[in-house]
């Protein structure tokens, strides 16, 4: 365990605390090591450390003086919002203070005509929604976690969710951003409307993962409920037909409003969880397809279609939800499968890789392959219109030995994936989880080019330090360069990947 | 009872999150050291020795749990933090003992011989009618509102003078054909609500149940298990398990905190088949109205908000019998609440010793109360018509507290069930 | 040695070619992303000063420069994978061959950018100018899944990758597309597509501007969800008045229902036009803003379009304009001055609605900027990025104005 006695930083942890106090009230500082144990792990719980202070300021002009005494104290801290992160990307060390937003919850303004939202960050996903239900809209990027996560924490990781099949990430629905950097400063981003005013900051700074600062207040575009949705749930007998009816699905143009799959062992821990589904339990695999729009006949005609192509793809039985609770249930079951995990075993590594979707059946038959030869149970549960994998796995940590096997199928997995042209996350971020993997898709230049980014932002890399970009894999970006400057042969880009391979990180640290 | 104590329910979290919104005192401060997330996190912590009972800030975030059990039914993994915190409370009362408040509360209120004078004292005070009167804020006026909203209300409120209490031959179902049932009759609920238990006598006869009085019951131990008190909680049990016998006659509750309790018997009681076997029997009056149907009354022209007690819906998993009890009465219009399902603040005794953050937790519910403005607030279970009744008065928001049981009492009254 | 004899060391013979540019700055036409890595780097080492160009359609190749660099030999595209609806193209592909060829694939990019058909793919994104189609596929921003892009000093940088969703690191392809090359040469650019449409049908209107602006609201109100909503002035639709052109695109069963959503909510007043006549009418539009000298865009709130028009009118005239009343974009286009410009854009930065300058000669260019009258703040950003991207100030772009 990390995280020594009383307020992290001893006596001067004890001032920090006093000073904190004088701005957001005691009660809102903690400084007490139980208190900072239960924020020790963000919503991925291989990783854990102990935060120094956890401080949670009750609007943005805490925050601002929050950040601008850290930043007259030169102490680093780490925003968060719930914890439902998946990378470790909201964990402090034991020298960082740890600012949780989930007080700033207030729904700022909704504008139905313009169908445009301004929330705080610390604003649960689904409660937009709820509020714009009365207009008609809704706010569309859905994580599995979106009863939970806030939307602070969706802008900072550019969250995805089922439906971004069609509708697109959080980049896409973000129209502007107030921010606060590291050095207190606040500064705007983007326009009302959304047209970015300047170079695309706003863009920029969408999943940048706490790096460039803190978003204290968030535009957001809010769309209209669609007024007719179709949700299929089609079985498979095997795998690798599911992943071909994927492809076949993509080629077909109809866009679905969301395309996702469930493997079998996934299935059963959902049918074992309060989220029963109905999902049938022999079969190899499901897929959860869903249609909408705002024209009945249209949607209709499509998922005829899609159900037809389903059946030529090997679907044993396409069900179309009869009613709106049906599709509930049909969609609470994939939102709670990663929760339902736990079910399987008593630890979790949780994966978030990106293939070219034609590749999928591949990529799944790799990594049953993978699962066999080191005797672990993966389960899949991922958003397969989007070619977005979620391979989890499912062990023991108690089992001495098991740690490291489950470390290095992680491993290889990532490296099937990248192999057939994907990348190590489409909506989980790097965080600590996956620095390891950076160097794998990036080279020294790309590397240097974002901590280059990041500097202008957070000069003195105090905001989530330690996260994202692997330092020690950054190509020098001014001064000398090497011979090869700016040229990248395959023997660099071996080289680089080579080196990554050495960095002695792994996955778990407790 | 197993080894590790109940800890083992919490093996299975993995940290998700999905409880966080699910908790009232996560939503009351956004500190995940409020939240079952981070407890979970203290109490393994406290199984594994990391953290020690002493240790500043474990018993405070501990005790601010309402035990309303609200994560558990939206847990994934099925988590059973229940029992997880009621573990870690047996091994922080182990250490420290039971705060005083604690221990005179549970004295005043479930001692044998004490409660009796007690509840003796508060129903004449509660005649007065002073209670009501001085309801409000503040811990004093507080608790008076709760004595106040265990009041009975009076029949003519609906217009019915028919006191009877017996029921007419005339809808009686042929004697051979009763379903024999015992009542089990608690503490707060005998001292306090026994007008509750005269209903639920009542409307389960009507529905074709013979109710049976078991002597030699005592206190289902509830708020002892709640205070970490576990072998007092066990003792109290192994009382219960003789005096309800060794058949198979269904065991009625109708407050949801007791009747949470005794299904929980199976992991207290030392001997687990007793346990287990006495907790099959135990039935919410709901279920088992509900499984009559439950027979149709006389129409009552009310606005009712149900709000479910979270040992019902969240612990018992019951959720559509008192709603069937409602729609049994004609006329009769529920509204739906959108935080229904979330703890009004009461648990047990946090009411009384952890003041601040329970009516931290009512307030969002009195808001949304008090935007509907319903004539009737029902709730099966002594601790939330208490807490309901004081928040309701202290708000000012003019609506009585009722048991749906007295409901569907009132409405069988005006159908003339009764003799 | 001549500066066109270090290039031609460097490159290749036949990568330079002195004598095209009208201004006599000598061109390099590099072959591959590394040699244009190469060629900034060496740029960058001699304090030479680069502008790009690509095929000199749109921005005028009139910047001053020691050097001009065209990306038209980068016209490969290496992958189409319409299994995958991605594909991957070199920046200095025409739209309209990039177009063919995704055809041929069954494929589509659904971008209709002003400009003539044969602007580079990389103009496109630099630029980020978006057309009609704006309104039911997003910013240019949103068909990108990567760039790679060759900063100011000679890295070759890549960011994204062809994959559907990808937040590995911070997501510099969202500085790439939009930054006029402020911060690079893109090179290499992963599409994201669709496919190519079964049905595509426009519908039209014409009218006053506020009766046409009223449908409009009435389509909105209505849910009816075109691919392209866009109020087009009588001189770029070529009509007498202004004229509402509404488009569908999908499958067959969608367009249907949505044109006769449309006929619904508009009392049936739209004519449908036929597929040459419909093709006829956006490329015209489209193609209007090159032979204006100067183009900008604005982007306000959805319910301030009129507003915005109103005042476009009074400042600037608004004989050329193209908006998308749906998202609050506006694009103008026409002849006007610097002070002008720069009066317009003070008045509606205090609207807080942005002026993007997309295309005008180089003095207009490097006295108004591309941007400019930032919120507080972002100017020091703008300023930090450049000299990340740019520490030479190699490459000759009037991001701000002189002003």
């Amino acid at each position: 365990m990390t995280g020594g006695g009383e307020g992290g930083r001893g006596g001067r942890g004890e001032s920090l605390a006093a000073a904190l106090g004088e701005i957001v009230g005691a009660r809102h500082v903690r400084t007490a090591l139980p208190e900072r144990i239960t924020y020790a792990r963000d919503g991925l719980p291989t990783h854990r450390r102990v935060p120094g202070v956890v401080v949670l300021p009750g609007s943005r002009d805490e925050v601002v003086a929050v950040v601008r005494l850290l930043a007259a104290l030169g102490v680093p801290f780490v925003p968060r919002g719930a914890g439902t992160g998946l990378s470790g990307g909201a964990l402090a060390n034991d020298d960082a203070v740890l600012m949780v937003l989930t007080r700033l919850n207030r729904i700022l303004a909704i504008d139905p005509r313009n169908r445009i939202a301004v929330v705080e960050p610390g604003v649960v996903n689904v409660r937009l929604s709820a509020a714009a239900a009365p207009h008609g809209l809704y706010y569309s990027p859905d994580p599995s976690s979106q009863t939970a996560c806030t939307i602070g924490g969706n802008v900072a990781e550019n969250a995805g969710g089922p439906h971004c099949l069609k509708y697109g990430v959080t980049a896409t629905h973000v129209l502007g951003l107030e921010v606060v950097l590291a050095d207190g400063q606040v500064v705007e981003l983007g326009s009302p409307g959304g047209e970015p005013w300047g170079p695309d900051l706003v863009g920029l700074f969408v999943g940048s993962e706490g790096n460039f600062g803190i978003a204290t207040r968030i535009r957001v575009r809010l769309l209209p409920v669609p007024r007719a949705i179709r949700t299929l749930l089609a079985d498979f007998s095997a795998l690798r037909t599911a992943g071909e009816a994927v492809s076949a699905v993509i080629a077909s143009g109809i866009v679905p409003a969301a395309l996702e799959m469930m493997d079998q062992s996934c299935i059963n821990a959902v049918e074992d969880s309060v989220y029963a589904a109905g999902y049938p339990r022999d079969a190899a695999a499901v897929l959860l397809v869903e249609l909408d729009g705002c024209r009945e006949e249209a949607v209709a005609a499509d998922a005829d279609t899609i159900a037809g192509i389903l059946r030529a793809h090997g679907a044993r039985d396409v069900l179309s939800a009869a009613d709106a609770k049906q599709r509930e249930r049909l969609w609470q079951g994939r939102k709670k499968a990663f929760g339902a995990m736990g079910r399987l075993s008593r630890d979790l590594v949780v994966q978030d890789a990106v293939v070219p979707r034609s590749s999928l059946p591949d990529v799944l038959e790799a990594i049953g392959r993978i699962a066999a030869a080191y005797g672990l149970t993966v389960s899949n549960v991922f958003h397969a219109g989007d070619g977005n994998l979620h391979p989890n796995i499912s062990f023991d940590g108690r089992v001495p030995g098991l740690k490291a096997r489950v470390d290095q199928a992680s491993g290889e997995i990532m490296a099937v994936c990248i192999a057939a042209g994907g990348t190590i996350t489409g909506e989980h971020g790097i965080g600590l989880d996956k620095l390891r993997y950076m160097p794998l898709i990036f080279d020294g230049d790309a590397l240097a080019a974002m901590r280059a980014v990041r500097l202008v932002f957070d000069p003195l890399e105090r905001v989530n330090p330690g996260k994202v970009v692997p330092v020690h894999a950054c190509r020098e970006w001014s001064g000398v360069r090497s011979a090869q400057w700016g040229v990248r042969s395959a023997a660099d880009r071996d080289r680089s990947s080579n080196s990554a391979l050495r960095i002695p990180h792994s996955a778990f640290e407790s | 009872m197993t080894d590790r104590g109940g800890f083992e329910g919490l093996d299975s979290c993995v940290h998700c999150g999905f409880c966080l919104q699910a908790c009232p005192t996560f939503l009351a401060t956004g500190d995940e050291s409020d939240s079952p997330r981070g407890r979970i996190e203290l109490m393994r912590a406290l199984e594994t020795g990391e953290l020690a009972p002493a240790d500043p800030g474990v018993a405070l975030h501990l005790d601010r749990c309402l035990g309303c059990r609200g994560c558990e039914p939206v847990c994934p993994s099925g988590v059973s933090y229940g029992r997880g915190l009621e573990a870690a409370r047996a091994l922080l009362t182990a250490r420290r003992g039971v705060p005083p408040l604690v221990r005179a509360a549970l004295g005043a209120l479930t001692g044998a011989d004490v409660s009796r004078v007690v509840y003796a004292l508060a129903r004449l005070v509660r005649a007065t009618g002073i209670p009501s009167r001085l309801a409000g804020w503040g811990r004093i006026r507080f608790a008076l509102g709760m004595l106040a909203a265990t009041k009975p209300v009076r029949n003519a409120e609906f217009g019915m003078r028919n006191r009877s209490s017996r029921v007419n031959s005339a809808f009686r179902t042929p004697h051979s054909a009763f379903t024999p049932v015992t009542l089990f009759r608690g503490c707060v609920m005998e001292g306090l609500f026994s007008h509750v238990h005269d209903a639920t006598i009542r409307t389960l006869q009507v529905n074709g149940y013979a109710v049976r009085e078991v002597p030699a019951q005592v206190c289902c131990g509830a708020l002892h298990a709640h205070a970490g008190l576990r072998d007092e909680a066990r003792r109290l049990a192994r009382t219960n398990v003789a005096a309800f016998g060794d058949d198979d006659t269904p065991i009625v509750v109708n407050s949801a905190g007791c009747g949470a309790m005794l299904k929980e018997y199976g992991h207290l009681v030392d001997v687990p088949g007793d346990g287990a076997r006495f907790a099959a029997r135990v039935r919410d009056v709901s279920e088992l109205l509900a499984e009559r149907g439950p027979r149709p009354g006389a129409p009552l022209d009310v606005t009712v908000a149900y709000d479910p007690p979270c040992h019902l819906l969240h612990a018992q998993r019951i959720a559509e019998p008192p709603e069937r009890m409602l729609r049994a009465i004609p006329v009769l219009r529920v509204i739906s609440m959108p935080d229904a399902a979330q703890c009004c603040g009461s648990a047990g005794l946090f009411t009384l010793v952890e003041p601040a953050m329970s009516r931290a937790v009512l307030a969002p519910k009195l808001a949304s109360l008090a935007e509907a403005r319903p004539q009737v607030v029902a709730t099966g279970n002594p601790g939330c018509l208490m807490q309901l009744g004081a928040g309701l008065s202290a708000a000012g928001v003019p609506a009585a507290v009722r048991h749906p049981v007295e409901l569907l009492d009132e409405s069988y009254r005006a159908a003339g069930y009764y003799a | 040695m001549s500066l066109v004899d270090r290039v031609r060391a460097l490159l290749g013979d036949d990568a330079v070619d002195v004598a095209t540019t009208p201004d006599g700055v000598p061109r390099v036409a590099p072959g591959s992303p590394d040699a244009v890595a190469l060629l900034l780097g060496t740029a960058r080492e001699e304090g030479w000063r680069v502008r790009v160009e690509g095929a000199g359609t749109w921005l005028p190749a009139d910047a001053p420069a020691d050097l001009a660099l065209t990306t038209r030999r980068l016209d490969k595209v290496p992958a189409i994978e319409p299994q995958d609806l991605s594909a991957t193209a070199e920046a200095g592909i025409g739209c309209d061959l990039l177009r063919q060829q995704l055809a041929d694939g069954g494929t589509w990019l659904a971008l209709d950018p002003p400009g003539l058909a044969g602007r580079t793919l990389g103009s496109v994104v630099a630029t980020a100018t978006a057309g009609p189609l704006r309104q039911g596929f997003g910013a240019v921003r949103d068909h990108l899944l990567g760039v790679t892009f060759v900063t100011g000093d000679g890295r070759l940088v890549q960011s994204g990758g062809r994959v559907m969703k990808n937040v590995a690191g911070y997501d510099l392809t969202k500085l790439a597309a939009g930054g006029f090359g402020a911060f690079g040469v893109i090179v290499l650019v992963h599409l994201r597509l669709r496919a190519l449409p079964r049905a595509d049908q426009t519908l039209v209107l014409e009218g006053s501007r506020e009766d046409l602006a009223q449908v409009a609201e009435d389509i909105a109100a209505a849910a009816v969800q075109p691919a392209a909503h866009e109020l087009m002035s009588p001189a770029l639709a070529r009509r007498e008045r202004w004229m509402l052109a509404v488009r569908f695109a999908g499958s067959a069963a969608l367009v249907s229902a949505e044109e006769a959503a449309l006929r619904a909510a508009s009392g049936g007043r739209f004519t449908a036009l036929r597929a040459d006549e419909a093709h006829a009418l956006w490329m015209r539009a489209a193609e209007s803003f090159a032979t204006r000298p100067v183009t900008f865009r604005v982007g306000g709130l959805p319910d301030s379009s009129d507003e915005l028009m109103d005042l476009l009118q009074h400042q600037v005239g608004d004989e050329w304009i193209s908006a998308s009343p749906g998202i609050g974009a506006i694009r103008w286009g026409g002849e006007t001055t610097v002070d002008r410009l720069r009066r317009l854009r003070r008045t509606l930065a205090g609207l807080e609605v942005p002026l993007t300058l997309e295309r005008a000669p180089w003095p207009v260019r490097a006295a108004v900027g591309h941007f400019g009258a930032y919120r507080e703040g972002v100017g020091p950003l703008v300023a930090g990025l450049r000299r990340t991207f740019d520490p030479g100030d190699a490459l000759v772009v009037a991001v701000e104005g002189t002003e």
